[in-house]
């Protein structure tokens, strides 16, 4: 049997391979290699300027601003997605009465529309007339009316990212708790009669199993929160108190024109993800068995 | 068996269900109110006088805008089944290759497959743009499937991969004693078992279709293929924002997937496995 | 790969191939499939449809029909960019904002209005041509001419006994200091600081205000100096956060979301530089508004005097990829004409009318719906708009986006207090300095 080549599996990757090849590596190589060019179509001719690009991006201070909040956005994001998917998929491992409706609840926020959200989350943490407020008011717990957006950085920051999560945490949520339906009964039948309790049951079956959905979610809230842009974008505007990368993609490739570095920008926030992805999926990957 | 205490669970469920339904309950609160009523200190907390206005204004009676809400909707729900639909069936194929066979490159192609997850939005923006111009898939269906299936592959293969290489080896040797082909292993032993993680992904890719702005804004020019998304942003003003109107369009957008999750969500958690297998 | 498809049938798999066939071979099964005659031109704006009846109309007399699409004005500019960078017809006629004229002019994106359009012949009835022009080459049709204006609650500013409205900026100052000192609001002025191009507007109606230009004809700054209109604007748009007059939460409200949250619900007495369609779109309308009847348009006020107004108009253009340019062009001539203008603002009744549309961009329509007197505010409107000035007199300079970047980011940090007006206005000037220098 062995002694042929096998063309089975390659007959099974082999629409997958056409996609990726058609529809994602030919448009990423083309900005990979137009990265290195200057095109500006304000200041033509496109010609070929090496390294320009992504010197003169790394020099722009809005940039450079958007570095440091977007590390903070992935921070924020990444921990308190992941913390709240496990414990939402652990909620609903087991079978119970209106289980099927919460997990249907639980997709709401995924569903809603970008625009919709931003007009709800601006209306929650409006600082003039924001529901938060009032609901904080009205229970004595503020005096005045407070500004949650725009003052301080780190408030700013975090508001947003809230929203953020609010939205991914479906996401983490579904992929773990696909992973953890894998889990047989058995073992934790096995870990009650030698004395197991819940929380022993928690650390040691379950952690180690979910670990390749918590791997998978991990990389997605990475991706997502690197790739930040409705959100600080609708609630804080361009300003570089919460301002993102991808915010200052956008700006330097559609408002200033200038695609050459934006494309430069793209590629950096590429390598980056790759690195962190392949750092946190190595870390946290681990094939299992039952 | 009930290995969590009861407490742990009420805690639990009550967790997810103001999570996610106080935001959502006030886009729905919302919908019910005039935009004068929305901007109101304190806010209200409910309705003071309840309105059908905006949902009629989206969905009933003949207008261009009702119209315009009517047929995006179409859209957007031939665009996300189909993508799901032929995202689920490439990664399915793909991922029992590359988790349960040998073959020369297979390291290879599932790094290339799932960095491509790396690549952001505005990458690829111009270039898929100028692709789907060449050949002619600008404004139809087709286009904005295509690239919804090429940019959704990547996570579903990882997942499916992921699943079906922890299911454990005896499946092929008992397969095998059977005298099965390997296709014969995949589509009655491998397949039921991967249900979980295939309803998870479908779930999951449609939910990612759904939420799509960027690309169908580009990709699509007229109603003719517009999905929802689009047309809620649309229907912002120039000067005015209808704050009530779009949240009504946004309780819309959220109705279709919370009835598909309701129908579709007892295979997420159908857990086949369990000691069933050894 | 062509042989592992075959393998694949042996497998059954039929789905691989089906599908691999579908990527490949649909590609020019679904290439649209397009009419000859009669000819339908598409066109994608910013604003509802135009009234069916008069599309008929225009159907009837040119045998095109228009497909009308709207889009968010925010995404119809990422879009233009898009298909423009990406060489691609998606529209044959479309937004020409008056901010994206020197651009689009300088990028060729749009076809000359002059080649389809007797655009010297229209110059005498189009005050707001002039500005649509760039080198040479008129980009786009301006076909609602608003402009920016100040309203004022004139209840909330009788109760602190102002009777008489402010025609200097000194007098509205003091007037919203009494405002707030007698208790009528706490925070009677409504400037939107997010950092978004309201806010830069806001700037340019206020740097008029003062009596000064932002950018002079080869688009150096005018506003570096201490002692110009614009260093003077940004100072008391700043001041007015550090004193109270503004409410703190504006630093982050946007243009739209601070008249209807804030102005339309009676929590501010004024907002400076307001959209000119506001009270009859926002202020007058019960479902959005608390203060029907209250808010009047007044002459901004100026130095000495009152000051003219902001023009701030929307254009029409047709893009180079258009597939129609000539049957865009008889749209886009059937579009500003005068007498359809005056319709679409109401001037033959509400059939005819065009939700959100503000003004005609011709004297001739003007005429037309003045003496209907059918627009709310008319009068007053009307001799505003024969003052009203362009930010740009020459058309809007290539760079403006990047520009304006600079404005709202800057003037924002300063309102939040992160750096001072002066760091902010030199941060400003610098960057048109280097912009306008085509670095």
């Amino acid at each position: 049997m062995k002694k042929r080549l096998d063309l089975l599996p390659y007959a099974l990757i082999s629409p997958l391979i056409i996609f990726i090849i058609l529809l994602a590596l030919t448009p990423a190589a083309f900005t990979t290699i137009a990265a290195f060019f200057r095109v500006q179509p304000l200041n033509p001719p496109t010609k070929f300027s090496g390294l320009e690009n992504f010197r003169d991006i790394l020099h722009n201070a809005d940039v450079i601003s958007s570095l440091g909040n977007t590390f903070l956005y992935i921070i924020i994001g990444v921990t308190l997605s992941t913390i709240l998917g496990i414990f939402f998929a652990v909620v609903l491992q087991r079978r119970f009465t209106g289980r099927s409706i919460l997990i249907a609840v639980l997709i709401l926020p995924w569903a809603l529309p970008g625009v919709v959200e931003g007009i709800l989350w601006t209306g929650i943490w409006d600082g003039n007339t924001g529901v938060l407020n009032s609901v904080l008011k009205s229970l004595h717990l503020i005096s005045h009316y407070q500004v949650f957006l725009g003052q301080n950085k780190i408030l700013t920051i975090l508001a947003i990212e809230i929203v953020q999560v609010w939205q991914i945490t479906p996401l983490s949520t579904i992929l773990i708790l696909a992973v953890l339906q894998n889990i047989p009964d058995d073992l934790y039948e096995a870990a009650k009669i030698d004395g197991s309790d819940a929380r022993k049951s928690f650390l040691h079956i379950t952690m180690p199993l979910i670990r390749p959905g918590i791997a998978i979610a991990v990389v997605q809230a990475i991706i997502a929160t690197l790739n930040i842009f409705d959100q600080p974008y609708i609630l804080n505007g361009a300003a570089s108190t919460a301002n993102s990368l991808a915010m200052e993609t956008y700006a330097v490739s559609f408002q200033n024109l200038n695609f050459g570095q934006g494309y430069a920008l793209s590629l950096l926030i590429t390598v980056f993800t790759l690195l962190v992805s392949v750092v946190v999926a190595k870390f946290i990957y681990k094939k299992v068995e039952y | 068996m009930q290995p969590r205490k009861s407490g742990f669970r009420r805690f639990g469920v009550g967790f997810i269900l103001s999570w996610s339904l106080i935001p959502i309950y006030w886009v729905i609160n919302t919908s019910f109110q005039t935009d004068a009523q929305i901007s109101d200190t304190p806010s209200h907390l409910f309705p003071p006088t309840p309105t059908l206005a905006n949902y009629k204004a989206l969905l009933i009676g003949d207008g261009e805008l009702q119209h315009m809400v009517r047929r995006s909707t179409i859209n957007i729900f031939i665009e996300c089944i189909s993508a799901t639909f032929i995202t689920v069936t490439l990664a399915s194929l793909a991922a029992y290759a590359f988790a349960r066979m040998e073959f020369k490159g297979r390291k290879f192609f599932l790094f290339m497959v799932v960095m491509t997850m790396a690549f952001p939005t505005y990458t690829t923006l111009i270039p898929m743009y100028k692709i789907m111009a060449m050949v002619h898939l600008v404004n139809t269906y087709l286009g904005i499937i295509l690239c919804y299936v090429s940019g959704f592959l990547p996570l579903a293969t990882w997942i499916l991969f992921s699943y079906m290489q922890s299911l454990p080896a005896a499946i092929e040797e008992a397969g095998s004693v059977d005298g099965a082909s390997r296709m014969q292993v995949f589509r009655l032993i491998v397949l039921p078992l991967a249900m979980p993680a295939i309803a998870s992904t479908a779930v999951i890719t449609f939910l990612f279709a759904w939420a799509q702005f960027i690309f169908p804004l580009v990709l699509a020019s007229d109603e003719s293929t517009q999905p929802l998304t689009v047309i809620v942003a649309a229907i912002q003003g120039r000067h005015v924002v209808p704050y009530s109107l779009l949240s009504t369009a946004g309780v819309i957008a959220l109705s279709v997937p919370a009835v598909i999750a309701l129908l579709t969500n007892r295979f997420i958690v159908s857990g086949l496995i369990n000691g069933s297998v050894k | 790969m062509l042989d592992a498809i075959k393998v694949s049938k042996s497998t059954k798999s039929a789905a691989i191939a089906l599908t691999v066939a579908s990527a490949l071979g649909f590609a020019t099964l679904a290439a649209p499939a397009k009419a000859a005659s009669p000819v339908t031109i598409s066109v994608v704006l910013a604003a509802p449809p135009l009234p069916a009846p008069m599309l008929a109309e225009f159907t009837k007399a040119t045998g095109i029909t228009v497909k009308w699409t709207q889009l968010d004005w925010d995404s119809l500019q990422t879009k233009i960019a898009a298909a423009a960078t990406a060489n691609t017809f998606f529209a044959d006629a479309t937004d020409v904002d008056w901010s994206r004229v020197g651009q689009l002019g300088k990028l060729n994106w749009f076809l000359p209005m002059e080649k389809y359009v007797d655009t010297k012949a229209l110059a005498a009835d189009m005050p707001q041509l002039g500005s649509f022009s760039k080198n040479g080459h008129v980009v786009g049709i301006p076909y609602d001419a608003s402009f920016m204006v100040t309203t004022v609650n004139k209840a909330l500013f009788a109760k602190a006994g102002i009777t008489k409205m402010p025609t200097t900026i000194d007098e509205y100052t003091a007037d919203l200091k009494a405002v707030k000192a007698k208790g009528v609001v706490q925070y009677p002025l409504n400037i939107p600081f997010a950092a978004a191009e309201g806010l830069s507007t806001y700037w340019y109606e206020t740097t008029g205000a003062f009596g000064g230009h932002i950018l002079d004809a080869n688009g150096k700054p005018l506003f570096t100096d201490p002692a110009s209109a614009g260093y003077k604007a940004a100072a008391w748009m700043v001041n007015a956060v550090k004193t109270g007059l503004v409410p703190p939460g504006n630093i982050n409200v946007a243009d739209s979301q601070g008249q209807q949250t804030l102005m339309a619900k009676g929590k501010v007495a004024s907002t400076f530089s307001d959209y000119s369609g506001n009270v009859g779109s926002l202020y007058e309308v019960p479902a959005s508004s608390s203060v029907v009847g209250q808010v009047k348009y007044i002459p901004t006020p100026g130095l000495k005097g009152t000051a003219a107004n902001l023009g701030n108009p929307d254009g029409i253009g047709i893009p180079a990829k258009a597939k129609n340019p000539e049957a865009a062009a008889k749209f886009i001539s059937w579009f500003t004409d005068g007498k359809n203008m005056a319709d679409f603002a109401g001037a033959s009744g509400t059939a005819r009318t065009w939700v959100g549309y503000f003004f005609p961009s011709r004297l001739s329509g003007i005429a037309i719906l003045n003496k209907k007197g059918s627009i709310i505010g008319g009068d007053v409107l009307a001799s505003m708009l024969k003052t009203s000035a362009a930010v740009f007199p020459q058309g809007a300079p290539a760079w403006y986006p990047e520009f304006s970047g600079a404005v709202y980011s800057n003037l924002h940090a300063a309102a939040a207090g992160t750096k001072t007006v002066d760091a902010a206005i030199k941060a400003i000037g610098a960057v048109a300095t280097k912009l306008s220098s085509g670095k």
